[in-house]
């Protein structure tokens, strides 16, 4: 095996008294698809964001391709973001342009390429994620779908080598849910690297390389789809498992 | 035609001219307030401790001084003090400047604090470095949320500059009061000021309410 696309090692957050983050550590190889799962407060989104330094971590390296990453180091930090795409629970769009230019902001102010070949491969990006139509739409009106593909487009553009997923359809109603995984399956199929949290059992077994279980800041289990829903050690882990199996229906 | 409508007739070239002085006297001092007022507001919501306070204290300072005291404080102190010759336009639109970006840094911080995090967030998942982040993501936004408060801004800098008089700057009080000690037509006179000034609050209220219809967000609606 070749060096893992992403190492991180011992990452540990605290809010005051509260430890969010006790140390978790994780690699991941090219084309992996890595699913959290856990209950809220489990600190997986908090991991997520430690990850690419959008929450400085208290603890805890992170090495892309084995170039640790120094984040007090800001070129080197606004870099390594540029390889990392994060995809929000919310989407995070920028409400003050249309899909197409939040596509192309960061091709133009981040990557410094012109605004006409930027606007090339904007184009391309939301075509790619079935957005043809809606180009020229701000995001107050889009559905959250779209809103959602629209900053899926925006985190590609950036031609990034792993992308982090927070909760990308829990803020979804129902029937939006599957007009995104189909381009986050979509993504998967090319071999994208991703770490994603959710809440989709489904959708994780289905496509995920392994699935970890977090709860109170901390990896309690960690395993093949097969194994965590069907075979898990920890009893903590079942318990998760089935409830949330009621809640989103059959895999 | 009564004496009175006939004194204001006479004097309304004189007192439009004067308009043109205090239209640019608040622009100015708009304009200025702005340029300060935006840096100022950034570093309120974004900066260390030292900056805050350092904004802190400024808007202190600058709401906390009368106009006319900060008026005769510098053309007649600080002016000869340091023997700087400056003409009283000028310095009308550096006081008025001042302290409009004082109150237009609070407008700005107000409208930078209501946008949802996640936009500072994305922006720095993007890439993007702070400063980048302020100038393309959140100062666009924030500036279209601050143009409310802007109008509240216009309509009491405009009424403000009326004190510049006091420094001999010949702007609509100045001259309403030099044809109205001259003519006794005091009434006429302040009465035409006065309605020069409610019209020039009207026109730049109006103005600022097309702008912000204009810069408005598509899909962004109270109707």
């Amino acid at each position: 095996m070749t060096a893992p696309i992403l190492r991180i090692e011992n990452l540990s957050k605290r809010y005051g008294q509260r430890e969010v983050l006790k140390g978790v550590s994780l690699e991941v190889d090219k084309g992996d698809l890595k699913i959290l799962i856990g209950p809220s407060g489990a600190g997986k989104s908090t991991f997520l964001h430690c990850i690419n330094y959008l929450v400085k971590p208290d603890e805890g390296r992170v090495w892309l391709h084995d170039r640790e990453i120094h984040p007090e180091r800001k070129r080197e930090l606004y870099a390594y973001r540029q390889k990392v795409g994060m995809i929000f629970q919310d989407f995070n769009l920028f409400d003050h342009i249309n899909a197409f230019e939040n596509v192309r902001i960061g091709l133009v102010k981040v990557k410094g390429i012109g605004k006409e070949e930027a606007g090339e491969r904007a184009r391309l990006e939301l075509e790619r994620v079935g957005l043809k139509e809606h180009i020229h739409k701000y995001p107050a009106q889009l559905s959250g779908g779209q809103k959602q593909r629209v900053s899926i487009a925006r985190a590609l553009a950036m031609d990034p080598e792993v992308m982090l997923l927070d909760e990308p359809t829990s803020a979804l109603d129902p029937e939006l849910i599957g007009e995104v995984h189909a381009v986050i399956r979509d993504l998967g199929n090319n071999g994208m690297t991703m770490i994603m949290a959710t809440h989709q059992i489904g959708f994780a077994s289905s496509l995920a390389s392994e699935i970890i279980f977090m709860e109170n800041g901390l990896i309690v289990e960690r395993g093949t789809p097969d194994k965590i829903f069907n075979d898990a050690e920890h009893s903590r882990t079942r318990e998760f498992c089935s409830k949330i199996t009621d809640l989103y229906g059959e895999r | 035609m009564p004496e009175s409508l006939i004194a204001i007739i006479d004097a309304l070239p004189y007192l439009l001219q004067g308009s043109l002085v205090t239209i640019a006297v608040v622009a100015g001092a708009l304009s200025f307030g702005l340029l300060v007022g935006v840096p100022l507001a950034i570093g309120q919501v974004y900066g260390g401790g030292l900056l805050r306070r350092f904004v802190g204290v400024y808007v202190w300072f600058f709401r906390g001084i009368p106009l006319l005291v900060f008026l005769f404080l510098f053309y007649f102190g600080l002016c000869t003090a340091l023997g700087i010759n400056l003409s009283a336009f000028t310095v009308a639109i550096i006081v008025l400047g001042l302290i409009s970006s004082a109150y237009q840094s609070q407008i700005i911080r107000g409208a930078i604090q209501s946008l949802p995090e996640g936009q500072l967030k994305a922006a720095r998942a993007l890439g993007m470095s702070d400063l980048k982040a302020i100038s393309f993501i959140i100062v666009p936004q924030a500036l279209r949320l601050s143009i409310p408060g802007f109008s509240n801004e216009y309509s009491i800098l405009l009424k403000d500059s009326a004190v510049t008089y006091a420094l001999g700057v010949a702007e609509i009080m100045a001259r309403a009061h030099f044809v109205a000690t001259r003519t006794y037509q005091h009434f006429p006179l302040y009465f035409a000021a006065g309605i020069i000034f409610m019209i020039l609050t009207w026109l730049g209220v109006k103005g600022l309410r097309l702008l912000e219809d204009k810069v408005r967000i598509p899909g962004y609606s109270h109707n």
